[in-house]
């Protein structure tokens, strides 16, 4: 055969079945190797080593479903939102005399009743969901990679098929048949595909869990050779791998198997396949700010100081424009944005930094608020705001919920990705009764403030998972429910005009907080005396401060010198901290 | 090699099971052989450890039996049906005994062609059910760690039970009747789903060429008790960041009802796939559900006294007790990321280790558990202790005073919802009987709820006269409470009573009131703002400057001291005694008590000795276990003695001097030992270097000498 015998992107599986054949022949045992992977994996990671290779995977979202393919390659970003165990799978059995392997189907290729010895592997379930929260600027533009990839396929249509004749049954190749013209998800999907962009916008205050939301594509990823180490809850990944859907569950989830009692748990009951596909993972990645950007990767290294100076002004003057010209809280606002928990020492999540602006009304809240909500929105990946009203508090389900019936993790709202901004609006808050749903709630809240932690309830024992949230609280006074580390009084002066910004900009800004995010941070041996110092004088002066106070103090003393792109903290900044600490006393008197 | 010798195996099995003799000479499995043959007990368990024993021969057996369980339970019982004895007492035939006689003779009546499905399969006739049970050598794995390479063997999994399906019947041997020709005809059914007979297989009717019409035979059949549990992973065995995973567990026979929802348990069984039936198996196969098929079940006990020891911990325990100083080591591993309080973590120490319980001939009973009262200002990581101790404590239930009522905290009397009967659920300190009960935010309590606890804190029962239903629950909880004093900060204006702000009833129930105040100080506020430094900078504690002990080691250590029970000598009674009334005098002196000391002031003393006496594993309490009690009771309100004393116009030295001249004028001796001098005055709440800086003034006004190498005091 001349030329690649398969074709990575359009016929994965033809390429998993020829290299399967090609490790047989030098030695692979199926039978001991407990389902470890012969080369397939190297094979993928070569082929998508490099970024642009990657960029021409389609992305499997809730427009895409109607036109791609079954039995090719997708990628899908999504948030892991529950772990649902091993599934023990035939991986290999023997047809006649040669090995086959069933590793990243669904369904066998060739009918059952043929095999005599069969080795069973396993394989992890993931169920994966959109991020909650995630911003339109992070979608990858789906219609242009679309024509191409139905180009890519007319034109090798012809070629595959002739590889599939000889590398599969006529199954496979009869579905991708029909495949491109009437593919079975368009009819399932009719009438779903009208817009692309707003659908990806998860219901911001819904408590309804995702997985019942019909815009948001879920999908069931199935994990291969991995440790189990490398995937975590809650972590935002993107999985490259093959999507398959069963035809038999296609044609009649209805008929739920009779015998079936009361503990027996179907994910395929639970979640048909044409509501949740299933993707074979090859290749995953877990993802940072910056592989949302577009084109335009982290800003260099702290080489050119210049340059943050420069963007971090232009940030600054549109923070404070949007805050009514007050300049110190877009000060903190810009330190808040900044911060990300960097590690964790006993209890105390440190580098955490929630912001509580005060005397805030409902009608400045109209104001300000949404327009500040609507410039977050715009600058990071993942936002959520949550209302905390009496009522909200008494009925939403903040904290995720194992659910034994289903078998199934509930999510709650609170259970969100890493980095997410939260902003909290107390304003509407009014005396009121709370039942035990509320206080359980207000404690989830609090508790994730004071320590960064959401406590998931599996019934029988509760389990806390670290989270990292930027959380931001707008209330008239003080909260006291919502314990921030920074309380602000917000004094604007004025109500602005509305700036737009361009496209460039907010890119070169979004830049900007993910590269100043990443950057590490430390404090030199002479100012480390220093800051001694100054923090026991504090302490002297002022008995009331806490070890979570000084600890405040150096957080904002590390967002100051990243947000100047700097590494090592100087002088000058940390009596900048010490200056905006004092102006913010002031306020507070 | 696929092919064992299951014949030679099963005259194997049939050997070991006549000629087992356990460690007390005695035929173990034949006994139990009679007593089923007797019909008294219907399940045969096969304990694995019993085969590694018998002898190596069969050690391998044993190898087999892991990798291949559901073969060999096969094996062993047609091992059984051959060596099953006569009965030796006459029982009363059952409908089923009746039945098998009858068979018996049918089969002599029509010695018809043998025939698969007219043989009685030995299933029918057998009245006992063989399980085997997993080697305690075996490591006990989590649901994780189960891999699709355990399919088919015996494997142990510790878990909590989270749901249970009803008991029901499970069709085990299917019999028909021929209505054609009368034939009794069986099958067997091995899946959950079994497709029946429509054609009669018999000789007769084959000859007769009629497709026959058997008719199934309810009452003829087998059936097993069957219950069908789901597991999950225990919160410990949960990597950080990953879901629980669960587990379906299928229970049979015997092992029916033995578990509920919630029960923390160890399954022996074997790990099988469902095969799928019907309309799944369309999928060709391609995915199973995997199940345990429960073979033993063991639920953990989780008290002191039903504590056992893990291989090693003994002889690390003896290593430890022979080092000394484990009072000090041991203490210190409490909590070991909160920094400081190191008296504090003693009195905790003593409270997790209690002193035992005395019952006196009149049937008086005198409490052992230590109550210990944590009252200080905000933010001295009181809560942290707290759930701390709980977590190394065996038994321990966490709640707060706001959280829960004077119901929640002892018991309530509920109406069964399906029932309508009256029932009693325990509550906190119910649930804690025999471990710790920690209390936060006790101020916070309604006065109301709190005298609920005066019962428990005394009596260590919890009465309850409601709803026709009287009774007396047992109680017997080391209370840890955490309170904050009565203006949220320790208000040094206004006298300690005032500050403190619990009713003298309940504040005498505590052995031990610990007052933790945040003071200026210099030292700490440099230490502190050193450690935030260095948690910023590297993102992880400073260290420890020592090892902490784990957590295991600590319990298990714990529950070695609690096995002793140390007395008083007669010697020492003249000391406490003494030692009580000074305490009681210098009461009276004050007008404004830190304290109140009753009576039981006098049993606290002697708790916590007996609990200080335990940790060193002796059976008498010692004097210098009595002086570390009457420490520890001055240590608690340190912070507010140095205060008083500036108060009385006294100098630190010139006290310290008075204390130490006293004390020996007391004692009418001339040479005080520096350790004795240290303790005399930490007890009165001064430091080491007071001491010193007093040692060196008085020496050179020729007070008195002092030995230059040990400090000891010589009086001129």
């Amino acid at each position: 055969m001349g030329g690649p015998a398969y074709d990575c992107l359009t016929n994965p599986l033809g390429a998993v079945r020829f290299s399967f054949v090609n490790a047989l022949s030098s030695g692979y045992d199926p039978a001991s190797s407990v389902g470890k992977d012969w080369g397939v994996l190297d094979l993928f990671r070569h082929y998508f080593s490099d970024e642009s290779a990657i960029s021409q995977v389609p992305i499997l979202d809730s427009s895409s479903i109607n036109w791609v393919q079954p039995n090719t390659l997708v990628r899908f970003r999504g948030m892991i939102q529950d772990m649902l165990g091993n599934e023990f799978y035939a991986g290999a059995y023997k047809d006649g005399s040669t090995w086959r392997t069933n590793k990243y189907c669904d369904v066998s290729q060739f009918p059952e009743g043929s095999s005599t010895e069969m080795q069973v592997w396993e394989r992890r379930l993931l169920y994966c969901i959109p991020v909650p929260g995630q911003n339109q600027w992070t979608e990858c533009p789906s219609q242009e990679l679309k024509n191409r990839f139905l180009d890519l396929t007319g034109q090798n249509r012809e070629k595959r098929v002739r590889v599939d004749e000889e590398m599969t049954d006529s199954l496979e190749s009869s579905t991708l048949e029909a495949g491109i013209n009437g593919s079975p998800f368009k009819k399932m999907k009719v009438g779903e595909a009208t817009s692309s962009a707003s659908e990806s916008q998860v219901p911001q205050i819904s408590g309804i869990p995702p997985a019942t939301s019909t815009d948001a594509l879920t999908c069931l990823v199935k994990i291969y050779d991995s440790p189990e180490s490398e995937l975590k809850l809650n972590d935002v990944v993107e999985f490259l791998g093959v999507l398959t859907f069963d035809p038999i569950a296609m044609m009649d989830t209805d008929s739920l198997d009779v015998i079936s009692d009361d503990l027996s748990e179907a994910e395929s009951v639970q979640m048909p396949s044409r509501k949740v596909p299933r993707l074979h993972c090859l290749v995953h990645r877990k993802l940072e700010t910056q592989h949302f950007l577009h084109g335009s990767s982290l800003l260099p290294e702290p080489k050119s100081p210049q340059i943050f100076k420069e963007i971090r002004e232009s940030l600054m003057k549109y923070l404070s424009g949007l805050l009514g010209n007050d300049h110190i809280a877009a000060q903190f606002l810009l330190l808040h944005l900044l911060s990300k928990v960097h590690g964790r020492v006993d209890n105390v999540a440190v580098g955490k930094l929630s912001l509580n602006l005060i005397h805030l009304n409902k009608e400045s809240m109209s104001v300000f608020g949404t327009r500040l909500g609507d410039a977050l929105k715009s600058l990071l990946p993942f936002t959520q705001s949550i209302p905390l009203t009496i009522e909200y508090l008494n009925t939403a389900s903040l904290g995720p919920k194992k659910d034994y019936g289903l078998n199934r993790l509930m999510p709650g709202v609170l259970q969100i990705a890493d980095g997410t901004h939260l902003i909290l609006d107390e304003t509407e808050l009014q005396a009121g009764t709370l039942n035990s749903v509320g206080v359980e709630n207000a404690n989830l809240l609090k508790n994730l403030l004071e320590c960064q932690k959401v406590e998931y309830d599996f019934q029988y024992y509760k389990m806390e998972m670290a989270t990292d949230v930027q959380m931001l609280i707008f209330s008239e006074g003080k909260s006291n429910i919502m314990p921030a580390d920074l309380v602000l009084p917000f004094q604007p002066s004025q109500v602005n005009q509305l700036e737009v910004i361009t496209p460039e900009t907010a890119e070169a800004w979004r830049c900007y907080l993910a590269t100043c995010k990443s950057l590490s941070h430390s404090i030199g041996q002479e100012l480390q005396q220093v800051v001694e110092k100054d923090l026991v004088a504090a302490r002297q002066t002022d008995r009331s401060l806490g070890s979570q106070d000084l600890s405040r103090l150096l957080t904002m003393a590390r967002m100051i010198s990243v947000s100047y792109g700097e590494t090592t903290l100087s002088l000058e900044h940390w009596q900048m901290v010490l200056e905006l600490e004092r102006l913010r006393k002031e306020r507070l008197k | 090699m696929k092919d064992h010798d299951f014949d030679g195996d099963k005259v194997l099995a049939k050997d070991f099971l006549e000629n087992f003799t356990d460690a007390n000479d005695r035929s173990k499995y034949l006994e139990i052989l009679q007593e089923v043959s007797n019909r008294k007990i219907r399940a045969i368990q096969v304990d694995l450890d019993d085969l590694l024993n018998y002898n190596d021969d069969i050690g391998e057996l044993a190898g087999r039996v892991t990798a291949n369980t559901r073969r060999y339970v096969s094996i062993f019982s047609a091992a059984i049906d051959e060596l099953l004895p006569e009965p030796t007492e006459a029982f009363p035939d059952d409908d089923h005994d009746i039945l098998m006689t009858q068979r018996a003779e049918d089969v002599n009546d029509n010695a018809d062609v043998p025939d698969p499905h007219q043989q009685i399969p030995s299933e029918v006739k057998r009245f006992y059910e063989v399980y085997f049970k997993a080697a305690s050598k075996v490591k006990t794995s989590t649901i994780r760690e189960v891999k699709a390479s355990h399919i088919g063997q015996l494997v142990k999994i510790s878990g909590i039970v989270t749901r249970c399906s009803d008991v029901k019947p499970l069709m085990a041997v299917a019999v028909y009747t021929c209505e054609d020709c009368g034939h009794e005809i069986y099958q067997e059914v091995t899946s959950r789903v079994f497709m029946p007979l429509f054609k009669c297989p018999s000789s007769r009717c084959r000859l007769n060429s009629k497709a026959g019409n058997p008719i199934l035979q309810l009452r003829a059949s087998k059936f097993l008790k069957f219950q069908e549990a789901k597991m999950q992973e225990l919160a410990e065995h949960v990597p950080k960041g990953h879901i629980p995973r669960s587990m379906t567990v299928h229970l049979r026979g015997e092992l029916t009802r033995k578990v509920s929802p919630g029960d923390v348990v160890e399954f022996s069984g074997i790990f099988l796939p469902i095969p799928y039936t019907g309309f799944k198996a369309l999928r060709a196969g391609l995915v199973a559900d995997t199940y345990l098929e429960a073979t033993s079940v063991t639920h953990f006990k989780k008290k002191y006294e039903e504590y056992e020891f893990q291989k090693d911990e003994e002889e690390q325990i003896a290593r430890l007790a022979e080092d000394g100083d484990i009072y000090n080591k041991l203490s210190r591993s409490l909590a070991p990321e909160i920094y400081g309080h190191e008296d504090i973590k003693k009195a905790l120490l003593l409270l997790l280790v209690g002193a035992p319980h005395r019952q006196l001939k009149d049937g008086m009973k005198i409490r052992g558990d230590v109550h210990i009262c944590l009252m200080g200002d905000p933010g001295v990581a009181k809560s942290q202790l707290l759930k701390h101790i709980i977590n190394v404590a065996p038994r321990g239930v966490y709640t707060t005073g706001k959280g829960s009522s004077g119901v929640g905290l002892t018991a309530a009397v509920m109406r069964d919802q399906v029932t309508n009967e009256m029932v009693l659920e325990g509550g906190a300190l119910v649930l804690a009987d025999m471990g710790i009960c920690a209390i936060d935010e006790f101020d916070k309590m309604d006065e109301s709820d709190r005298t609920a606890i005066h019962e428990v804190m005394e009596q260590q029962t919890v009465s309850i006269a409601k709803a026709g239903i009287t009774t007396s629950l047992n109680a017997r909880t080391a209370v840890l409470a955490a309170a904050n004093p009565a203006w949220g900060r320790y208000d040094l204006r206004r006298t300690p009573a005032e500050n403190i702000n619990l009713p003298p009833a309940l504040l005498s129930r505590f052995d031990l009131l610990w007052l933790i105040l945040d003071r200026a100080d210099m030292d700490s506020d440099l230490e502190l703002a050193k450690h935030v430094l260095h948690v910023h900078q590297t993102e992880e504690s400073p260290a420890l400057g020592f090892e902490p002990l784990e957590p295991n080691i600590l319990r298990a250590y714990i529950s070695a001291a609690r096995r002793s029970s140390p007395f008083v000598p007669v010697e020492l009674e003249e000391y406490i005694a003494t030692a009580y009334s000074s305490i009681r005098q210098e009461e009276a002196k004050s007008n404004t008590p830190h304290s109140y000391t009753t009576v039981r002031t006098l049993l606290s003393i002697l708790r916590i000795s007996a609990a200080l006496a335990r940790l060193r594993f002796s059976e008498s309490v010692a004097q210098s276990d009595v002086d570390e009690a009457l420490r520890l009771m001055q240590m608690s309100k340190i912070s507010l003695y140095a205060d008083d004393r500036q108060k009385a116009g006294l100098d630190a030295i010139s006290d310290t001097y008075s204390i130490i001249r006293d004390e020996a004028a007391r004692s009418n001796k001339t040479h005080v030992s520096y350790a004795n001098a240290l303790n005399w005055i930490s007890r009165k709440g001064y430091s080491e270097a007071q001491l010193k800086e007093c040692l060196e003034e008085y020496a050179a006004l020729n007070v008195w000498q002092i030995d230059p190498n040990t400090f000891d005091i010589r009086f001129i």
